[in-house]
């Protein structure tokens, strides 16, 4: 299920690249979505997949919005990296009382009729949303390699990165070019989160869960590297994935995070580049 | 076609320009030379907007430009080949081409720029699907001119261009600057090769502590005693 960390992680990774933003409300905002995924699907049964449709565009001009009124006059701060953390973790916590007071504490699941279906491949078997939720991710992973290398507002986000001077000096908006990085960023967390809610269940209080992930996603990927987060987001899954199956549930993360700690000893910069 | 009128940069306390005048006619070649930290840099960048003036005018076609943004002065036509060449590095060098034709008004002329650009660097053709920065320092200095030429520059501004690189390769890269002011863009270039600026230019002018010294045209300073004395060493 690694594309959907990867998924979740990359626009973290991307917005502490381009913009040395840590969004730590990143995940909330996935979650959001998840919860929009859940309303539709109980309110007019509409597939989870499609939700997407409506929660990604919202998110994406959420985000701008917020970009362009909270995140914009701190990145003039000296420190951009820790204050956007503060600001960011406050938008965090509104964001979790905003989801316990609409959905309440409950924890969800998102119940489709093909949540039981497998399709049987030989000696595999796949659960239909765990292939759903897969098969987005690594769609949405796509789109955004495809957006970075192939258009010319992805390109100029990886030029006003490396040079940010020389990128204006070309005619790049950095201001506009940064709102828009952090409006995808956000939307893809969106994307993310639906898959997420494929898999597991999910509470307003699950971000802080998720955001442990992204972290490992950009420590193992390097940060701001989209193939390196999507590969970072593969180990995790196959990790998880693997112990899950040999181990009883509560060494997973005992030891995932033991292999974070033990990668961060040995190769502090982390297993792959820091690039875009 | 730009001037720039008592001009004045601070950076904290430190007065990097205090009270810079200069001209720029159309189609001419003007050389801006002057010691290490005399704020030749800083005068660039402040025309290009990257840094804010404390005091002055800069006037492009007669209209003031000062306080614009630096992407807004790219769309003016005056294009800067920054100090250092500051290529995208982790691209390759047919996208840092691309980039130089970022905005719309050059994005439209892009295949027939990009012909002119491997006409004047055959190089850069063999090495377009190549990282930037994998190249040589010459090769990347080419693509520093090259970038700028893809901008459609009407002024081009060009910060020590041959810094580091071998006397050949220097002397290319002056070429390349001469055939592109015949081709009728307007140049302002910096540089530390007194002699051979000179030698090219048409207009030149001193800076030295943040202020113009000397300043007439090119062949004048070659015979001017202070020049040969301080800067060609004769
Ligand atoms: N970002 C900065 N912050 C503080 N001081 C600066 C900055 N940039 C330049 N200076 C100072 O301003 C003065 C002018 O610098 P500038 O880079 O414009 O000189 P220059 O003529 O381009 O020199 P060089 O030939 O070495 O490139 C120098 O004293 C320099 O130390
Ligand atoms: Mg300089």
């Amino acid at each position: 299920m690694g594309s959907v960390y990867a998924l979740l992680g990359i626009g973290f990774s991307l917005s502490w690249g381009v913009m040395k933003v840590i969004n730590i409300s990143h995940a909330a905002f996935g979650l959001i979505a998840a919860f929009l995924a859940y309303t539709l699907l109980q309110a007019w049964g509409l597939d989870p997949i499609l939700s997407i449709a409506v929660s990604v565009p919202l998110l994406f001009f959420a985000a701008c919005f917020i970009y362009r009124f909270l995140i914009t006059p701190i990145t003039q701060a000296k420190e951009v990296i820790v204050s956007s953390m503060i600001l960011t973790f406050g938008i965090a916590i509104i964001l979790e009382n905003l989801m316990l007071l609409i959905w309440s504490p409950d924890p969800r699941v998102l119940t489709t009729s093909y949540t039981s279906k497998v399709i049987i491949v030989g000696p595999f078997y796949f659960q239909y949303p765990r292939l759903a939720g897969f098969l987005m991710a690594s769609m949405g992973v796509g789109i955004i390699q495809f957006f970075l290398k192939l258009t010319y507002t992805g390109k100029a986000v990886r030029a006003a990165w490396q040079q940010p001077d020389a990128a204006q000096l070309y005619g790049v908006n950095l201001k506009r070019i940064s709102m828009i990085t952090f409006g995808l960023a956000v939307a893809s967390a969106g994307a993310g989160g639906v898959c997420m809610a494929y898999l597991y269940s999910f509470e307003p209080h699950t971000h802080s869960l998720w955001l442990i992930y992204l972290f490992l996603v950009v420590i193992v990927g390097g940060v701001g590297n989209v193939l390196g987060a999507a590969s970072a987001g593969l180990i995790i899954g196959v990790i998880t994935g693997l112990s899950l199956a040999f181990l009883p549930y509560q060494w997973v993360n005992l030891l995932t995070f033991g292999l974070l700690m033990i990668i961060l000893i040995l190769r502090p910069q982390g297993l792959f580049q820091s690039e875009v | 076609m730009l001037a720039v009128n008592d001009l004045e940069v601070h950076y904290q306390e430190l007065r990097a320009l205090r009270g810079v005048s200069l001209e720029v006619t159309q189609a001419d070649l003007v050389a801006l030379i002057g010691s290490n930290g005399a704020g030749k840099t800083t005068l660039l960048n402040t025309i290009s907007g990257l840094i804010p003036a404390v005091k002055g005018q800069v006037s492009w076609r007669g209209n003031s430009i000062l306080g614009f943004s630096a992407d807004a002065i790219c769309q003016e036509g005056i294009i800067q080949v920054p100090e250092g060449r500051k290529l995208f590095s982790k691209m390759t060098v047919g996208e840092n081409l691309e980039m130089g034709a970022y905005l719309p008004t050059a994005r439209a002329y892009i295949a027939e720029n990009l012909q002119m650009v491997f006409d004047i660097f055959p190089r850069l053709a063999e090495r377009r699907k190549q990282l930037a920065g994998s190249l040589s320092g010459g090769e990347q200095q080419m693509v520093a001119v090259a970038r700028a030429i893809m901008a459609r520059p009407q002024l081009l501004m060009l910060d020590e261009p041959s810094l580091g690189l071998a006397p050949v390769m220097a002397a290319d890269i002056f070429q390349v600057v001469e055939d592109l002011n015949q081709r009728g863009i307007t140049i302002l270039l910096i540089s530390q090769e007194v002699l051979h600026t000179l030698t090219i230019a048409t207009y030149a002018y001193v800076l030295e502590n943040g202020k113009v010294t000397l300043d007439g045209t090119a062949q004048h300073l070659l015979d001017d005693p202070r020049i040969k004395e301080s800067y060609l060493g004769l």
